[in-house]
């Protein structure tokens, strides 16, 4: 369970409050991967990253007994000079992993990534394409509660995409994940139920064939 | 995933950044490297140099070359412990994405690589200092320890205070940079503060780290003594910085890590 309680959060604009959440209070049931839906600038990002808890709410509280993964994008917090194998290792230092499962760790990601020989270069060598690959495979060989997927589905070539939509979809039956995708196909493909960000207010659908429907409302509202 | 207690998360943090921090260093060139360690030889050098030309060999009771050498290596624990804990905050952002790195923890990483280094350079002069036949035999080798202690905890403080006012303040890390080279001079480095005219002496005694300085070295020569150092004058400035750098950190920490 998630629970967010009167939450409220918000960017100062120069003309005044541009309100993500206006005063929310909701709970998130467990056991279920939820996409989440919202027009550019909605905050579905921003929720991810409070979820995730690098971000905080300006006023109410947002509890869980879950724990999360990192926000998952395109290759944050990789250091240039160093190589994808010290990167890696880093991460692993960072949840106290220890040496013999460090190890493990390596390898999968090294096989995963199909980095090949670049696995031992400085990561300012790598094309955004092997960053992608690098990160989703690290990301892959954490176990979290939940995995906060902000649109990284989509890193190299086709049959790496399949590759990486398979290893996900054999990852989520032991974790869940948080999604956040323009992409319908993807969401209907791994989510059960589903939250549209809109005007500072959060919906919960049970089935995300319904807020996919809301969301297309809310767009043609819109145009 | 099993859950850890906060001192172990925060173990394995500074540890992960720790080696990181070394990485980097070390591998961002062999140059860069190169003048870490060489940086105080050439110090030492110049100012050898500069003293034989104007005094002439043998015009104190210790050994001048020691005497530069425990000195630089102190006074630029201090230097590279502020500047680099600086920008801490700046060039670690990326790492804030995992909620687990608090900023605080990049500082002390940085602070530790420090130290790390600073043992490597002793070591290298005690060798040196043997292999030459200098004299080197430390008076009080406790209060010596003491007194690096304190410098430590003296820098990490301002540094704290320091990369707290540098998120208001984008200058203040040019401003500090300027600062460190009239802090050099004005804190005991290449002379001991008796042999300084009362005025100025009564002026630059209100610099904290001139107290330092005086403490580390008058532990360690015979000839030397501690007479100019007030320690509750330390341990005021020590504390004031501490005090209000942690207090704004608190306040300060989430934006920090979300902006």
């Amino acid at each position: 369970m998630i629970e967010l309680k009167n939450v409220t959060k918000y960017f100062q604009t120069k003309k005044g409050k541009n309100y993500i959440l206006k005063d929310v209070t909701f709970s998130i049931p467990s056991d279920i991967n939820i996409g989440i839906l919202g027009r550019n600038g909605a905050g579905k990002s921003t929720l991810m990253r409070m979820l995730g808890q690098i971000e905080f709410p300006n006023r109410g509280k947002i509890t869980t007994d879950k724990s999360f993964s990192w926000p998952l994008g395109l290759s944050g917090g990789f250091v240039g000079n160093m190589t994808g194998k010290a990167n890696v290792k880093f991460v692993c230092r960072l949840y106290g992993k220890k040496p013999q499962e460090i190890k493990k760790i390596i390898e999968f990601v090294k096989d995963f990534s199909e980095l090949k020989n670049y696995f031992d270069m400085p990561i300012r060598t790598y094309s955004s394409g092997m960053k992608g690959r690098l990160s989703f495979g690290l990301s892959l060989a954490f176990d979290f509660d939940y995995m906060l997927i902000d649109e990284t589905l989509s890193v190299g070539d086709a049959r790496f995409k399949k590759k990486s939509k398979e290893a996900l979809l054999k990852k989520i039956e032991s974790c869940n994940i948080l999604l956040v995708s323009h992409d319908m196909n993807t969401l209907e493909e791994l989510c059960e139920a589903g939250i549209v960000v809109n005007n500072g207010e959060m919906v919960y659908f049970k089935k995300i064939a319904d807020a996919i429907e809301e969301y297309n409302k809310i767009n043609k509202k819109v145009k | 995933m099993v859950k850890r207690n906060a001192w172990r998360i925060q173990k394995s943090v500074i540890i992960a950044l720790f080696f990181r921090e070394l990485n980097m260093r070390f591998s961002s060139g062999r140059m860069g490297l190169f003048w870490t360690f060489f940086e105080p030889f050439f110090q030492i050098l110049i100012f050898v140099l500069i003293k034989i030309a104007l005094f002439g060999k043998n015009s104190s009771d210790f050994d001048f070359a020691v005497f530069l050498a425990l000195n630089f290596t102190a006074f630029n624990l201090f230097k590279n412990i502020v500047l680099k804990s600086i920008n801490a905050f700046k060039a670690n952002k990326a790492l804030f994405l995992y909620k687990q790195v608090k900023p605080i923890d990049t500082i002390i990483a940085r602070v530790m690589v420090e130290i790390f280094i600073t043992v490597i350079i002793i070591i290298i002069f005690l060798a040196i200092g043997l292999y030459f036949n200098f004299n080197i035999a430390i008076k009080d080798i406790s209060m010596v320890t003491f007194g690096f202690l304190l410098l430590i905890t003296f820098s990490f403080s301002l540094a704290l205070f320091l990369s707290v006012l540098n998120i208001f303040m984008d200058s203040v890390s040019k401003l500090v940079g300027f600062s460190m080279t009239a802090l050099m001079f004005g804190s005991a480095i290449f002379y001991t503060i008796d042999m300084l005219p009362l005025k100025v002496q009564t002026i630059l005694l209100y610099n904290p780290l001139i107290h330092l300085m005086e403490m580390i070295h008058g532990f360690y020569f015979l000839t030397l003594d501690d007479t100019y150092v007030n320690y509750n004058y330390i341990l005021l400035w020590t504390f004031s910085f501490l005090y209000i750098g942690l207090w704004f950190y608190i306040k300060l920490e989430k934006r920090i890590i979300s902006t």
